[in-house]
């Protein structure tokens, strides 16, 4: 089955990859492997790895994988690293609670934009360039922070470092040219799971490393900037690391990858423009800004509120803050499994109703958050919530590759956006006004949360159904051909360039659940699920 | 963790958790303190300290006026560094609640010293800890429970007079700011030479 390459939106093939359920491996009689080829994985006819083996650090495949989820690591490590220490800066720099939160929001928003410029950048550079570019020049945004010196300072600079989040495109785009497309869901889930831990990370770091100066002799407001070396240090290091020991390809080799990306097989306008005219899309852009979205949220918020609300020490304020982003490294993957399953008996329904669950019982979980009174039961309510959005998360991404085939990496570039938006207008709306305190807002956001996540009940696929209604029951309309390939027009049809929609389809029957007589996935391939 | 562990640990918390609320048994409101000191500083009004250089003398004592025996269960007095309401504006961090284990007004200690009849003085340097805003003093008595019973103030009961102004240090230091040049300037300067000496290496295989 060969892919289209560098064709607009393959740059976020396998950003989810749930074409098929997660696997740990690829069989042979599936994918061929090349036998000539001389990797510590067995690799298919691309020299892309079959075999996903976590806690390998094989040249080149493996290698990449963690190289690549670290850097993204990093990334949310440095762009949240404010976010503990606000205790300490909001003295320092005179902040009012309307400045802290316009800063949190625009530390979420500078990615929006520089997502979108990533996957430019990855087909122009290739994923190692661009990782390693912008990791190194989001360095000096980081140490910048030894500069600030009021609130208009503050918030640039944590605009700027949040840049640097767009390394999830280059993280994704990477593990695509490396990974075979039949487990690069798992690899990208992983990747993309294991990354966002930074955000929880970087509040068990930050408190540690301030405890630690302030121990050997610096005062409050210099030694937070001290702990901001660290991060950029980090950045640094990741970044030489990137470039020595990164490559682009399984071969190594550059030149060959922009060879084969010259010619653009599909019409940008054409994939933009099925994926803002579905629907579905923008339903996506608004859920995930309410899991994803909160969940940067409350990474921003997270630790000054139980600092203040509960009166703990600085790195104790931390720790519980820590475990919130932490969860990240089975929640999501537990989603994404959650979804798989559902699939398995009901098909679509069940994973948008699975979807539904879990976001929902995450923005209940929230509301209790911010009602809690005692420490106990709100670091309860807080992993509660956090293993809910965080799910969800890994939810959304198990539909999101069934909602258009031609249009995949847009529509994926779009609900990371969301997620973005979503967290800046949270943290806009609850957390920026002192007109309500930060537990009222937490309690809103739930409520939020439980009414943004309502949108999925009107989610239907002609083919599978929605959450209340049955698939349609027009003969030519309920078949999985029929929707994707009507994102091609006539003239397009006749010269056969919706091929690639058709064998997709063909594959997307699996989810119509049981209803499937033949099992889809080949028979000697176990889902294996981390 | 294994459940075993786990378990334990719930009840351990669980059992902290009670500790502590039953500590919070007295509850004890500012409205319900008597003004009996008098508190003076030695800083003129709307004068600005600087935070680590500066110094002033604080003066505390029992007002001389009141019957004797008002200060008979006092036995200690902590004198602190207070917020007023033009710092608190938009900081809830900083707010000022009846409720005085909730009170965060007054956020920094100057002095503690055992009760004594006569007045008693102290010269603080403003610790460099202190962040920018405007402030005024309060001493609080306590009793041999070391519960507040009593207070004074440099200023008036709506905390609009006699304030001074505390000009914090910024933090920064001129070390920090060429260590943060000198590493921003590396990372790009390493990115660069990297990216030029791959392309050059690259166009030396081509020829070859």
């Amino acid at each position: 089955m060969a892919e289209i390459e560098q064709s607009p939106g393959s740059s976020m093939h396998g950003v989810t990859g749930r074409e098929q359920s997660f696997a740990f491996s690829v069989a042979s009689p599936i994918v061929p492997t090349d036998t000539t080829a001389k990797f510590a994985l067995p690799v298919d006819s691309e020299h892309k790895a079959k075999v996903f083996k976590i806690f390998s650090f094989a040249n080149p495949h493996m290698r990449t994988f963690h190289l690549s989820w670290i850097s993204f690591f990093t990334c949310f490590v440095s762009t949240f690293a404010a976010a503990p220490l606000v205790p300490i800066i909001r003295d320092n720099l005179n902040l009012t609670k309307r400045d802290i939160g316009n800063a949190g929001v625009a530390s979420v928003s500078g990615s929006i934009f520089s997502r979108l410029v990533m996957g430019a950048v990855c087909d122009l550079l290739g994923p190692r360039y661009g990782c390693a570019f912008l990791i190194m020049l989001t360095a000096p945004t980081v140490f910048c922070m030894s500069f600030v010196s009021d609130a208009g300072g503050y918030l640039a600079v944590r605009f700027m470092i949040g840049f640097s989040l767009a390394t999830f495109v280059s993280c994704q785009y990477w593990m695509s040219t490396m990974f075979n497309s039949k487990i690069i869901g798992l690899v990208n889930g992983t990747a993309a799971g294991w990354g966002n831990m930074g955000g929880g990370a970087t509040q068990l770091i930050m408190p540690l490393l301030y405890d630690v100066i302030r121990r050997v002799g610096a005062t409050p407001f210099t030694a937070w900037r001290i702990a901001f070396f660290i991060p950029g240090w980090l950045h640094v290091i990741m970044g030489i690391m990137v470039l020595t020991l990164g490559q682009d390809l399984p071969d190594g080799n550059l030149s060959a990858l922009q060879k084969k990306g010259d010619v653009a097989k599909d019409k940008f306008s054409k994939v933009l423009w099925y994926a803002i005219t579905n629907y579905r899309t923008w339903i996506f852009v608004l859920l995930y800004g309410y899991s994803m979205g909160v969940e940067l949220s409350t990474d921003n918020v997270i630790a000054e509120y139980f600092y203040d609300r509960f009166d703990l020490k600085l790195h104790t304020a931390g720790i519980i803050a820590a475990t919130f982003g932490m969860a990240n490294l089975l929640a999501r993957p537990f989603g994404g499994y959650a979804s798989d399953l559902a699939a398995r008996y009901f098909g679509m329904r069940g994973r948008l109703w699975t979807l539904w669950i879990l976001q929902t019982l995450g923005g209940v979980f929230c509301i209790w958050l911010g009602r809690a009174n005692s420490l106990t039961i709100a670091i309860l309510a807080m992993i509660l919530f956090s293993v809910g959005a965080q799910a969800a998360c890994g939810a959304t991404f198990g539909i999101i590759p069934f909602i258009s085939r031609r249009s995949l990496g847009i529509i994926s570039g779009l609900t990371g956006a969301g997620g973005n938006f979503g967290s800046g207008l949270t943290q806009l709306v609850f957390f920026t006004s002192s007109t309500f305190s930060t537990a009222t807002g937490l309690s809103m956001m739930g409520a939020m949360i439980v009414c943004c996540t309502l949108p999925v009940t009107l989610v239907h696929f002609p083919q599978w159904g929605s959450m209340f209604l049955p698939p349609s029951k027009d003969m030519k309309k309920s078949t999985e051909e029929f929707y994707y390939a009507s994102e091609w027009d006539e003239d397009e049809k006749q010269r056969g360039l919706h091929q690639q929609s058709l064998k997709f389809a063909e594959n997307s029957r699996s989810e119509r659940g049981k209803r499937v007589a033949s099992a889809l996935t080949p028979p000697d391939s176990t889902p294996a699920h981390v | 963790m294994e459940p075993k562990r786990y378990g334990i640990t719930i009840l351990g918390s669980l059992l902290l958790f009670f500790c502590m609320a039953a500590t919070c048994y007295g509850i004890v409101l500012f409205s319900s303190l008597s003004r009996t000191l008098e508190v003076t500083a030695s800083f003129k009004q709307g004068q600005v300290l600087k935070a680590g250089v500066d110094k002033i003398t604080v003066t505390w004592g029992l007002n001389q006026s009141l019957a004797a025996g008002t200060d008979s269960a006092y036995k200690t007095i902590k004198v602190k560094l207070c917020y007023s309401p033009v710092s608190q504006v938009d900081r809830a961090w900083r707010k000022t609640v009846d409720n005085l284990a909730k009170d965060k007004t007054c956020q920094f200690k100057i002095v503690s010293r055992p009760y004594d009849k006569w007045n008693q003085t102290f010269e603080w340097k403003v610790e460099r800890d202190v962040p920018s805003g405007t402030y005024f003093i309060r001493a609080y008595a306590y009793n041999s429970d070391d519960i507040e019973v009593a207070y004074g103030q440099t200023t008036d009961a709506k905390k609009t007079t006699n304030l001074f102004d505390v000009q914090a240090i910024t933090g920064r230091h001129a070390s920090l700011d060429i260590a943060s040049v000198c590493f921003s300037a590396f990372a790009v300067l390493s990115l660069l030479g990297f990216f030029i000496a791959e392309k050059r290496r690259a166009k030396l295989s081509e020829q070859k």
